[in-house]
């Protein structure tokens, strides 16, 4: 009994010399941070204190960074932080992505009216027929470029004067400078030929 | 309900006609003056047919859809006083495949409509006349026939 009193005593005793929370409190970020995981900069922060002071017990666990830290210049301070910064971004960024998520869907709807825009910097293509009174072919053009470019193609193809053709669209003649957008046309629509007749 | 099953069809049949129509027809439906598409009534062109003396004449045709279609035809009609054995003095076309009691069947689509009356008018019908002029003329004084038939045609120029 009184040997294990006087055990208890030399482990109070000892715990008095060397638990250090005593001296010095562990900061909250450090807890938190090794709660996230970043066991590495922990590691690193222990084995350091080994190198340096081998000829000293390796302090308890969680308290031997804190006084460590006190000694460490600055810079090294410093340069620390911004490592457990770096290791912790990726668990941050899992925390934080369910709100990017929501946060992107958001400015994706905000931006709904945006999204449409977006094919005409691509130059989005459309099929086009031409029909003459003998055939029919199809020709492939830019939704935002001038008629004017496809019917010189074709009237060169035809070895026709353009100023001889009249091109027409649901029975209105079509200007050169119109464009499939601005006609409001489909794919494979259909653009009517006629010879003018002097 | 009927409507919303003359409006469907007349838009697969709008839309098959975009991809696909003989040389020289037009048929659309009608905008309406506040820009809104009115599928129930299209504004078509005829264009006569070549070597007939029809040949160059672009005629104007309405087609006047119903909630009933198609289990009903639509009404096709020139402009009032059009020339032709077959067309009432209004301009409504007289026609088997167009008459609901005779040759209407709902398969029977716009564009084989328009190419049907543009048959007629170089084939018209004397069996089923309805308009005294043109019937007479066709049957008594075919030169005279050929001239009005002419002349009309060249009343209807392409509109490009």
């Amino acid at each position: 009994m009184e040997r294990i009193m006087s055990f208890a005593d030399f482990l109070e005793d000892l715990d008095s010399l060397f638990d250090y929370r005593r001296v010095q409190p562990i900061p909250i970020l450090d807890e938190k941070l090794s709660e996230d995981g970043i066991v590495d900069g922990d590691r690193e922060v222990s084995q350091v204190t080994n190198d340096d002071e081998d000829w000293l017990l390796p302090p308890p666990k969680d308290s031997s960074e804190s006084p460590k830290q006190i000694d460490v210049d600055s810079t090294i301070k410093e340069l620390r932080l911004r490592k457990q910064e770096l290791k912790a971004f990726p668990t941050k960024q899992c925390l934080f992505q369910p709100k990017r998520e929501s946060d992107s869907v958001q400015a994706a709807l905000e931006s709904g009216a945006e999204e449409p825009s977006k094919p005409h910097h691509e130059r989005a293509k459309i099929v086009i027929s031409i029909q003459d009174k003998d055939e029919i072919k199809q020709y492939r053009v830019y939704k935002d470029e001038k008629f004017e470019r496809l019917f010189k193609r074709y009237a060169d193809k035809a070895k026709l004067q353009i100023e001889s053709l009249v091109f027409t669209f649901d029975g209105d003649k079509i200007n050169l400078t119109a464009t499939p957008d601005s006609l409001g046309m489909d794919d494979e629509d259909i653009i009517e030929v006629l010879a003018k007749k002097n | 309900m009927s409507g919303g099953i003359a409006r469907g069809r007349l838009a697969e049949e709008r839309k098959s006609w975009r991809k696909n129509h003989p040389h020289g027809f037009v048929a659309k439906p009608e905008t309406q003056p506040d820009g809104t598409v009115n599928l129930m009534v299209w504004h078509c062109t005829i264009p006569g047919k070549l070597g007939t003396d029809w040949e160059g004449g672009y005629f104007p045709l309405t087609l006047n859809f119903s909630e009933d279609y198609p289990s009903k035809p639509p009404k096709c009609k020139f402009p009032q006083g059009f020339f032709h054995p077959n067309v009432y003095p209004s301009g409504t076309v007289c026609l088997s495949i167009l008459n609901e009691d005779s040759g209407w069947r709902p398969a029977i689509t716009v564009k084989q409509i328009l190419v049907g009356i543009q048959d007629l008018l170089d084939q018209p019908n004397p069996a089923d006349p309805a308009q005294t002029e043109g019937y007479h003329l066709f049957i008594q004084d075919a030169a005279e026939y050929k001239k009005r038939v002419r002349q009309q045609a060249k009343q209807y120029p392409p509109l490009v």
